[in-house]
Parts: structure tokens; sequence; C-alpha cells
């Protein structure tokens, strides 16, 4: 089942180009879509997610018109939106089980199983009981993975997920997100973190603006920058002359003086700099650099 | 030296009066206070009693009024309420305390930014009253222009009234920072204060019953004032409004209760996050995890973090289920979230609230005396029970549906459930639902208090057929109506504050027509002063309680059809307008 988006166009009454002829193909996988606040990633969320109109393009999931049969969508759909509330006087195993009859499953005891083994796999079992209000910023998310989770998903969507959460727990929310994606299941990560899209995704694009500047692989990013990312110390003062004689991808002031990362194919910007191994983020900023 | 237009004081007042221009509700109440003064002007009892329209007697009867019915009080309420609490919700709190804003100049700003703005929605009605003057109906009596009585009663009576009022909203709500408790206290006013009224003010002394009544209701009154009805026009068109010592000291205490109760808020409040209540729950670490984990790593060297890769054998399993569509899901799914609904009520405590005062109410709705009835004791105090209840109900039923079909929205669940598969019915009927029963429940409650009132005061047999058949006849039509005119308004306005408003005026405007004489079963579907008991099993009354539900059924349509899953993030830009977010 692949997710195609032909042409797909937004705009706010308050004349913002949320999205500007956007077209992917996303196949069955981990897919990360990357780009900067305001990029224009929770509207095209959205809009998947049968939640928001475009005013032109079309968007398909395998045989279903997402646009149009709204209702097929929902029953193959998992989503976690990038703001997700609950109802805090309830309790995590009553909410859930009410989404899951939300979602169709009116089988008491089949219901009873699944949110059982969704409690186990998000490690909430020990808290099913307690009122969701009472739970940290982490397991919440926990929480709302597995409401995705619900009803055997083939698109789920993730927005966001891991803003806010401390290290320990992105990094279990990693640990989750990646089981998810099965052969059948495609799972889109929409995010600003690019560590998150390196970690995760097989498959990416970086949006901005509501264009979509790329759409590759995370190992094709880097391999076209091989051999090509700097790394070296400079005065301070001497940053703006350098900065306009090379491209700059990253600065950073260090005791005093400017550590930068620069891109610069085939020859060494100077002889303070070293090459360095790229990055994820060495394209993601190139990218955005050369639009800007 | 810095003058008070530089204070941090009027920096906050300014605020909130911006603040106050960019929503939508002081405009709303503008033209519903302005368009009730053209109907009470020129559609009122002076043009039938010859009353001048000008004249100080009606001047300052209109003006009582209108400080007491329109939902003025509970306005008050919506106005004042949430200063406090609004800033803590956008999270501009520590934004503001972090600057150098005196308590006092903070507080005293909100409230009285907050009630400036109420005074000037107010005020459209006494200039609307006052600009007529110059616009004489043909038959109407007016008097020479006067400028005078309009804003002394206007101040005397509508203002002051409203400035203790607001001080009590003020306060309960920025010490406790729950605009529930507002509403709350909004919602029971009418029941609370003519309870006062019944129970207290109407066995003192006349002298007490005008120092003790907060909202004024005796200021002003007194001579050929109390019985008008029975006094030429002539004289009541020359008669001068005066107000004695007494009625002085009365609008002096509401003063100097206001002024306590700002002093209070001043010492009590405090600025730090308010502690919830937060459950002990498991602190989970990654020592603990990876049993369960099974990631399959990517294998490009980027990982930013070591994530320990497991087999996925260690997975755990999760079941097959089957999904099923058709009526019988839906009805289920309806049920479940009308389960959610009610244990969300449960949770908020309000029927902690309401029950009681449903109690109250229909308590006091038994005549405690021998008094000539209709049919029986049993018929009366039943009929009394449900004209009684009929504002409590309708209060109840417009606020509760209100919060039950904004929720999701509110606390941000709603892209997650209406990313579901679950029909649109069933998010409505079950809201629908929910709140239907809620009233039949206070109609139960109100119904077997009266019964056992009736009981104890020994006007017995207490016939339960004529509280079934009054109940069952007029109320319940009449509360399936209004849950779904507000179920259908709130879809159509897609805002509950604007809902609030529109079915208050709404209301409050029918009542004002059925009040004058305009009162047929066409627009009248509460049958409000227009059944006896007589004829509650007769046709035509039958026959106006099938045309109620078939309209109940067709609001749910409208409903039903206008109903959208549109989803957009939006929030609030430092000016107070709602802006939809790009990203």
């Amino acid at each position: 089942m692949q997710l195609r988006i032909d042409h797909l166009s937004k705009t706010y009454p308050n004349g913002t180009r949320a999205l500007d002829d956007v077209s992917l193909a996303i196949a069955p996988g981990m897919f990360g879509l990357l780009g900067p606040n305001g990029a224009g990633k929770s509207t095209l969320m959205r809009i998947v997610a049968t939640l928001q109109e475009p005013e032109a393009g079309s968007v398909s999931l395998g045989e279903i018109d997402v646009l149009r049969d709204k209702e097929a969508v929902r029953r193959t759909l998992g989503y976690l939106p990038q703001e997700f509330g609950v109802y805090p006087k309830v309790t995590a195993e009553d909410l859930l089980d009410h989404f899951a009859v939300l979602k169709g499953i009116t089988d008491r005891a089949e219901r009873r199983r699944l949110v059982t083994a969704l409690l186990e796999q998000t490690n909430l079992q020990r808290d099913r009981a307690k009122q969701l209000g009472g739970f940290s910023g982490g397991m919440r998310q926990r929480f709302g993975i597995a409401v995705a989770l619900l009803g055997d998903p083939r698109l789920i969507i993730v927005d966001e997920p891991t803003a806010g959460l401390d290290p320990e727990e992105r990094n279990r929310f990693h640990n989750l997100i990646s089981e998810t994606g099965t052969e059948n299941t495609v799972v889109i990560l929409s995010t600003h973190i690019v560590s998150d899209v390196s970690n995760l995704c097989s498959r990416m694009a970086i949006i901005r603006q509501g264009k979509i500047l790329s759409a590759c692989t995370p190992r094709q990013a880097v391999d076209e920058l091989k051999g090509s990312v700097w790394e070296g110390t400079v005065p301070r003062e001497h940053f703006i002359p350098f900065k306009s004689q090379f491209n700059v991808i990253s600065s950073r002031t260090f005791d005093g003086q400017a550590r930068l990362r620069v891109i610069a194919k085939g020859q060494r910007p100077s002889e303070e700099f070293a090459p360095a191994t790229p990055v994820l983020e060495d394209y993601y900023f190139d990218l955005v650099n050369r639009q800007d | 030296m810095r003058s008070l237009f530089q204070t941090s004081f009027a920096a906050v007042f300014r605020n909130e009066v911006l603040l106050n221009a960019k929503r939508v509700a002081p405009y709303v109440l503008i033209v519903f206070f302005a368009s009730n003064a053209v109907l009470w002007w020129g559609w009122g009892p002076a043009v039938e009693t010859g009353w001048a329209t000008n004249s100080e007697f009606y001047i300052q009867r209109n003006m009582g009024g209108f400080s007491f019915i329109l939902g003025l009080p509970i306005f008050t309420g919506i106005i004042v309420g949430d200063a406090v609490i609004r800033d803590f919700r956008l999270g501009v709190d520590p934004l503001i305390f972090s600057k150098p804003v005196g308590r006092g100049s903070y507080l005293l700003g909100k409230f009285l930014g907050n009630f400036f703005v109420l005074v000037c929605c107010q005020s459209a009605f006494a200039i609307t009253f006052f600009l007529l003057q110059w616009v004489p109906f043909s038959k109407m009596v007016v008097l020479p222009v006067r400028v005078v009585p309009y804003f002394k009663h206007f101040f005397m009576i509508v203002v002051i009234s409203h400035l203790s009022l607001a001080a009590i909203y003020f306060a309960a709500g920025t010490l406790t920072r729950n605009a529930k408790v507002v509403y709350g206290l909004a919602a029971s006013f009418y029941p609370t204060y003519i309870a006062y009224q019944l129970l207290v003010l109407k066995n003192v002394p006349r002298i007490f019953s005008v120092l003790l009544d907060p909202l004024g209701g005796r200021v002003g009154e007194g001579g050929l004032m109390k019985d008008p009805w029975h006094t030429s026009a002539d004289v009541l068109n020359k008669l001068e409004v005066s107000y004695r010592l007494d009625q002085y000291v009365n609008r002096g205490s509401d003063i100097v209760l206001s002024a306590l109760l700002l002093l209070i808020v001043y010492f009590w409040y405090r600025i730090d996050p308010v502690e919830r209540k937060s459950e002990a729950f498991t602190k989970l670490t990654l020592s603990e995890a990876p049993k369960r984990i099974a990631y399959s790593g990517p294998s490009y060297g980027l990982i930013d973090s070591p994530i320990e890769v497991l087999p996925a054998v260690d997975q755990i399993p999760i079941p097959k289920v089957t999904s099923t569509r058709g009526p019988a899901t839906t009805l289920f799914q309806m049920i479940a979230a009308m389960g959610v609904e009610f244990q969300l009520l449960r949770a908020e405590r309000g029927l902690l609230v309401l029950t009681p005062l449903a109690i109250i109410l229909s308590f006091f709705s038994v005549p405690f005396s021998r008094m000539p009835v209709e049919v029986s004791y049993s018929v009366a105090s039943a009929t009394n029970t449900a004209n009684m209840l009929l504002l409590f109900l309708a209060c109840v039923i417009v606020f509760y549906t209100g919060e039950a079909m904004h929720r999701d929205r509110e606390v941000k669940i709603e892209p997650v459930v209406w990313s579901t598969p679950a029909p649109n019915s069933a998010f409505l009927l079950s809201r629908f639902l929910a709140i239907t029963l809620l009233g039949l429940l206070l109609v139960v409650i109100g119904g077997l208090t009266t019964m056992v009132a009736q009981f104890y005061s020994g006007f017995t047999p207490v016939d339960f057929s004529a509280y079934l058949m009054i109940n069952g006849v007029v109320v319940v039509p009449g509360i399936i109506f209004m849950t779904a005119f507000v179920v259908a308004l709130n879809v159509l306005l897609r805002n509950k504050y604007l809902a609030y408003v529109a079915a208050v005026s709404i209301g409050a405007g029918l009542f004002y027509l059925y009040s004058i004489g305009y009162n047929h079963w066409s627009y009248n579907l509460l049958l409000y002063q227009l059944w006896h008991y007589a004829n509650l099993t007769r046709w035509p009354i039958l026959g106006h309680r099938l045309y109620c539900l078939a309209f109940a059924l067709l609001l749910l349509a409208l409903a039903h059809v206008f109903f959208e899953r549109k989803s957009s993030r939006t929030s609030l830009n430092v000016a107070g307008e709602i802006i939809e977010d790009a990203e």
C-alpha cells in the first residue's frame, strides 16, 4: 500500500501559502518529513489525516482516495497529532478502550486483549488504572502511540512526537516508533529534529515554505556530501568575511573563537580546516542555506 | 513624575480594554441590550397604559428590570470572571509576573478594565433608551427631553449592583483560577437570589429588606411605584423618583462589599502555579525497558544517541481484531461516547452543584399554605415545579451542551477523536442524549423532592399521575427540544461563547414576546403559559408536543448536516486575535 500525494496546495485565509504543489510517493516503512517550524508539515499531516481540505491536488492511499473516501482512510489510520490532549480524569485503560470502540472494535473480549497488549507494548501496563492527568509528557506520548496503533493501522502519522521530551523519553519513543513500522505499514514521522529522521527513517523529504526541497534516503543525502564537509576554528572577527566567501552551514562560538562547519567541494577552505564526516544535519542546512 | 496614564495600573487596564475589544461577546451584548431597549420602549407596557416612556418612573422601572432579567448577572460573570484565569490559561503569566507590576496594580487594572467594558456594554441599553426620546411612536406619551434621570438610575441601580456582582465573580475566578467556578456561580445566581428573596427578604421588616438586597431590587421602590397598575398614568408620569437614606446605605454597602472582596483578593492572591494533584506514577527507566524493545536500528552510523538493538522476537504481539461497521456499531459507539460524557460530567462534580439546586427549587415550588387550586395540590405543585425548573433547566442545557460540544477541542483531543472512523452521528447524538438524560435526571429529582415536600406539608394524597403527566407531556419534550436547539446552535456557530450569547438572547427575546402577549404554540415550543392540566391529554396539546419533537428532530438533522470535522490549529496572538497556524 503506497501513499501518493499529487500537486497538493493549501493557502490559509491570511494569505500564508502552507503547501505549494507538493508531490510525494511514500512506500511502506518509516518516512521522515523534515522541515523547520512553519514549513507546512502539520498542514500536510492534517490533510492526509482527513482533518483538513486542500485547495488543489489529490492524495491516495493504495486504492483509497483520501480526500473523498474519508471513512475508509480513518478505518486504517493511526494519528498522533503534534498537540495531543487527553481527558485528564479518565484512566489510560478506559480511554484506550473508548478509542477502540470508536475504531469499530465492538467485541469486548477482543478489545480487552488489544488494550492490554498495547499498554504492555508502550510500557504503560502498570499505570493503566491511573488518570491521564497525572501522566508525564513521555508517558502521555507513549499513550498517544498506543492510540495510534489501535485497530491494525496501515497508515500511521506521528507529528512532531519528540518535541519537549527529555533525552531518555525521546530514546524510548524512538524504540517504540521503530517497532510500529511493518512491511505493510506506511509510517510518516513529521519533525524538525534532524536526528529523529536519521535515527529512524529509511526515506525522507525536506519541506520548506510549503515546497518539497528534496526527497531521498538519509544515506543518499549524506553520500552527496562526502569529501565536501570541513570543520575548523577561526578568530571571531574573521567570521563575517569567511561567511561571504564559503558556504558555512553551522557556526558556534567557543572560547572567543568561531567554530565553523563548511561545505567546500574539492578544496580545503583554509589551513585551519580539517575534513569532517558528513551527517544529515549538514545536508539539511546546506539545502536550507541554498534556498535562502 | 509619572502621570496616572503611565502607571502599570493604566497599562493593565488599557490592555484589558483592548483584549475585550477583540472579543465578539461585548459587541453581541451591546446589540442585544440596545435591541432590548428598543423593544421595551416601543412594545413595553408604557404604550398600553399611557405611561410616558421617558418619565422618571418608567426609566427607573426599566433600569431595575434590565439589571435583573436578560441574564445580565450571568453576562457579568462571563465578562469579569476569567480576567486573571485567562493569563494563566494562555501561559502569559510568567511574562507578566516577571515584570515590575505590583499586585494591586495588576488586580485592580484587571478588575476595573473588565468592569469598564461591562459598563460600556450595559450603557448601550441606557443610551439607546435615552436617544429614543427623539423618536416617539404614535399614541406614545413622551415628556420633554430629559437627561439626568437616565444616568442617575443607570448608575444607582445597574452599575452599583453589578459592581458587587462583578467583584464576587472576579474574586471567585481569581482565587480559584477555575472558570467553571465562575460559571457555576453565574448559573446559580437566579435560583439563589430568588430563594434569598423568598426565604429572607420577604420575611424581614421593610427597612432590612431594602438594606440587605444586594441587587437593590427595592431601591427606588415605595409609595405609588409599589402598585403602578392601579395608579393613574398622569400621577406616575409626574412622579419624581428619589432615593431615601436606607436606599443610599444599601448602595453604599454594595460599594464597600466590592472593596472588601478586592482587598481579600489582594491579600490571598498567589501567582505561583496551581499545584496539580498528580498521580504517583512510576518512573520508568531504560534499564527496565530493554526486554520490551525491539529496535532494528538504521545502518548509517548517524545515530546521535546509542539505542539498544534487540531481536524482533521480543516484541509484544498485538492481537488481530475485527472492526465492524453499520448501525449496530454506530449505536454501540454512541452509547460508549455517552458513557464517557457521563464519566466526565461526574468528574467535573457539576452534578454535585446541580442536584442541590434542583432540590431547593423544587422544594420552594410547593405551595405552603392552603390556597384554591385548579385541580389538586399535586397538580399545583407539579405545575409550579415545571415552571420553576424551566429556567434552571434551560441554563443547565445551554451551559453543559456548550461544554460537552467543545470539550474535545479545549483539551486538544479532537484531532485524535475525529481521525477515528466513528460517524458524526455518534458524536452528536451521544452529547445530545447525555445532556437530555442529565435534564431528565434533574426533573426526576425535582419531581421526587416536590412530592416529598407536598407529603410532609400534609397536602395529601400525593397524586403521582399528575407529576407524571405534567413532566411527561410538558417538560420532557421541552428538554429534548432545548437540547437539540443548543446542539444545533453550537454546531452552526462553532464557538461556545457565541452559542451561549445567542441561546440566552433568543430565549430572553422569546420570553419577552410571550410575556407581552405574542404567544402562539408554533413558536412557543415549550408551551410556556399555553397549557392547562385538564387539556394535557387532549389532541391540540399532544399535537403541539409532536410538533415540538419533530422540530427537535429537524434541528438534530440540521446539526448533522453542518457538522464538520475540520481541524485547524488555532492560537491567540498577543492582541488576543484568533490566528490560524500555518505550520
